[in-house]
């Protein structure tokens, strides 16, 4: 298994029940999990738990072997070597798109950032952009730049916080393709965080259906859909 | 287990040095708190016995009546100039904030001068028209005297915050409140003074703190008051024990109004949160009504800034050549000198604090970011005391190293500038923090968060990401605090070393020897800066999109 999480319990700062008590949950290598669940069911706070950003109260989490957090230590973001696209993609508003992809490269000289960079543009067809900032950019582009960004220090691992819900359907559908296709190809391991049920089914290999901090199914997309119809409608109606 | 390594998740260099800073900036008051309870001696007997109810009284009158006729006129003015269009309305909306430029001990004497025997009215009176009048109805040497100095140059706190209040968040109660058949008086006792009951308590409780903090005035006008005792104490009497007792007695005093200002706003904020902002729409005014509302803008504004500024110019003209010359030159150059490296020293603490506040999300960072908010409550006199009390008393360890290596024992910190840049930083540390916490606010932790992921630490971070997103609210606190540190005069009188004059010391030295002409150039120098950075704030901050 690629990130093991055991037992882990989480609650925010200012409230009493805990939004995770003792989940456990794996990704294997090279998968596409999409987390499909409503909003504060807490699919996204699962997502800045592996990525370091919110420190939980128990439990342990472990990428690629390695521990990530258990109840001694605690690997900074920093060093985690994970990649996030976020909601609104935080492209750094003051730097150009080059800049931007270019941020995470530290360990590179001047040639080698230029080539990354330029082979990551080529990946989401963005070559023209690079000298653009992000606020003259469509929703499509930045949400591109800010994949291109992510994907740049080759991370072991990268995730999207609800990646399409900023762009018009007709958009949507396309870049899902697009990002689907990438994914395939690099065959990195990825985890989704969508409230889209059609997102789920189209872009995972496997769904895991969350719902107030507890799994409640997971498994192939149609099988998963399948057998919650019921509750799914109920739910996106 | 987990508060280990929950610490061990946060704990970092920026942890380190906000602990620092918060520590060294809690320290004078800490050490006032102390002795306030510590023995007492002879003189602070006497003090207690015979003074100090008349220094409560008088600082109590002060306050009250400032605080009364600042609200009448702050609020009344916010209201006429958010809900009525009058001829030049852009002119008054910020002409009325400009007295703010204007220190009251500088409005103090200025006006002083105007009505005295020699001063112009009473020299026209008698040289035009031949009337020669009673002293005492242009004396304002005394108490009502202060009152309206200080209601004239302060009145703009209570302005400020309540007008953009009711432009910014009352737009649909005031609409409604119209559309239900309820006039304009109707409407401002109803409704705009209810709701808006925060926000003036907000404005109301800065003009407190300033009249608490002002010794220019008081002094001048031969007002007893506590900064004045604290002066006396000290320079007077060489009892700096009595001084940290009146100062220890005065703080606690302003810490009981701001308890009282939290009880009376209740858990109400300056805004409620509602998404859609839209602008209240002025009405416009006709007949003896619009007549009405322009003579009290022109009116207020002549009083508070126009006629004390015209007879400035006319004294800048008479003396502006005997006064220009390198002292002069000097002088500014030392009153900028202490306020950039001060207000470079405060932008830099309240970055590092204000950046750790917001990263940790405990308690730690709220406590932090309370005590560094809290300098700005105490007056300048009492930051002075507790500062020179904190140098002295380390001064005497220094004294005894200097003794056992067998140098000459000076007094070394106590002396220098070091000392009184301390104390600004304690003072205004909070002007500066105010700034950059709501730049902060505005940019949120998102893109922090994406720079971490993409393998930044925070510190580099902070360098690549943050500082540059929040550029304005830097520049923007820097200024405010530059500005302040120009015009403070209590804690500066108190700790500027031997032979160190600021402009704003030097015009208070120029009145107290009532030369008050010579005062002039030195004030309007700070007054024209004052009045800059109040235009360049308020382009600045009426430009951001909302």
């Amino acid at each position: 298994m690629f990130v093991q999480i055991k037992n882990l319990t989480f609650h925010y700062k200012n409230s009493q029940k805990p939004l995770f008590e003792n989940l456990s949950l794996s990704f294997k290598q090279g998968e596409v999990s999409v987390i499909l669940g409503e909003s504060g069911s807490g699919k996204s706070t699962l997502l800045r738990l592996i990525a370091g950003l919110e420190v939980p109260s128990k439990g342990s989490i472990l990428i690629d072997q390695a521990v990530m957090n258990d109840n001694f230590r605690f690997v900074q973001p920093e060093k985690r070597g994970v990649g996030l696209v976020f909601q609104d993609y935080a492209l750094f508003p003051h730097m150009t798109v080059e800049k931007n992809i270019k941020f995470g490269l530290t360990k590179m000289n001047r040639k080698q950032k230029q080539a990354r960079m330029e082979e990551l543009l080529a990946i989401v067809g963005m070559e023209d952009y690079a000298s653009r900032y992000p606020y003259e950019l469509s929703g499509g582009q930045q949400q591109r730049v800010a994949l291109a960004r992510a994907m740049a220090p080759n991370p072991s691992l990268i995730m999207f916080d609800e990646p399409f819900s900023n762009l018009d359907s007709k958009l949507q559908l396309q870049i899902r393709n697009e990002l689907q296709e990438i994914l395939k190809r690099t065959g990195i391991t990825s985890i989704f965080v969508t409230h889209d049920e059609e997102d789920a089914r189209a872009i995972g290999d496997r769904i895991i259906l969350m719902n107030n901090g507890k799994i409640q199914d997971e498994g192939r997309p149609e099988m998963v859909l399948k057998s919650n119809k019921e509750q799914l409608s109920l739910a996106y109606v | 287990m987990y508060l280990i390594r929950k610490i061990r998740s946060q704990f970092n260099s920026w942890a380190l040095l906000s602990v620092i800073f918060s520590i060294l900036i809690l320290l004078p008051a800490l050490l006032i708190m102390v002795q306030l309870f510590a023995g007492s001696n002879e003189n602070w007997e006497h003090i207690k016995e015979f003074m100090l109810k008349n220094y409560i009284v008088n600082s109590v009158t002060l306050v009250s009546f400032t605080g009364l006729f600042t609200v009448l006129i702050g609020v009344s003015a916010a209201w006429l100039i958010s809900a009525y269009k009058v001829p030049m309305h852009r002119f008054f909306k910020w002409g009325l904030i400009l007295p703010l430029a204007i220190p009251p001990y500088i409005g103090a004497y200025t006006y002083h001068g105007i009505l005295n025997y020699t001063g112009v009215i009473q020299t026209t009176l008698r040289n035009q028209f031949g009337i020669k009048v009673d002293q005492k109805f242009f004396d304002i040497m005394n108490i009502p005297g202060a009152v309206f100095i200080f209601t004239m140059f302060l009145y703009p706190y209570v302005y400020i915050i309540t007008r953009s209040f009711l432009e910014n968040q009352s737009s649909s109660l005031i609409e409604n409140a119209r559309l239900l058949g309820k006039g304009s008086f109707m409407t401002f006792t109803q409704v705009v003074l209810p709701v808006s009951r925060a926000a003036i308590v907000g404005g109301v409780s800065l003009v407190i703190l300033e009249v608490f903090n002002d010794y220019g005035v008081v002094k001048y006008f031969g007002i007893q008051t506590f900064s004045t005792a604290i002066f006396q104490a000290w320079f007077g009497m060489g009892d700096i024990y009595s001084a940290i007792k009146l100062a220890g007695t005065l703080m606690l005093i302003v810490v009981l109004i701001l308890i009282l200002e939290k009880v009376i706003r209740g858990r109400k904020q300056y805004s409620y949160s509602t998404s859609k902002v839209r602008p209240l729409q002025p009405k416009e005014l006709k007949g003896w009504k619009k007549f009405a509302v322009l003579s009290f803008f022109i009116s207020l504004f002549a009083l508070a800034f126009g006629i004390p500024f015209i007879q400035l110019i006319h004294w800048v003209y008479m003396t502006y050549d005997v006064i220009l010359n390198t002292a002069f030159v000097d002088l500014i150059w030392n009153s900028i000198f202490v306020a950039a490296i001060g207000s470079v020293i405060i932008i830099i603490v309240a970055l590092i604090i204000a950046n750790f506040s917001r990263l940790s999300k405990g308690w730690m960072g709220k406590l932090f970011s309370k005590i560094t908010v809290l300098g700005y409550s105490i007056p300048g006199a009492v930051i002075a005391i507790g500062v020179l009390t904190l140098f002295l008393s380390l001064d005497e360890k220094v004294f005894t190293v200097y003794e056992w290596l067998g140098l000459e024992p000076t007094l070394v910190l106590s002396l220098s500038i070091s000392m009184l840049i301390f104390a600004y930083v304690v003072r205004f540390l909070a002007v500066g923090f105010n700034s950059i916490e709501s730049g902060f606010d505005k940019v949120g932790t998102v893109f922090t968060e994406a720079s971490r992921t993409l393998g930044m630490s925070v510190t580099k971070t902070f360098f690549k990401v943050d500082i540059k997103m929040i550029k304005g609210a830097i520049a923007g606190g820097f200024i405010l605090v530059f500005v302040d540190i120009l015009k403070e005069l209590p804690l500066t009188l108190i700790l500027q070393p031997f032979n160190f004059y600021t402009l704003a010391t030097k015009t208070f030295q120029y009145a107290s020897d009532e030369r008050i002409h010579e005062a002039s150039v030195s004030s309007m120098v700070i007054i024209c800066i004052s009045a800059l950075s109040i235009f360049f704030l308020h382009r600045v901050l009426e430009k951001e999109p909302k």
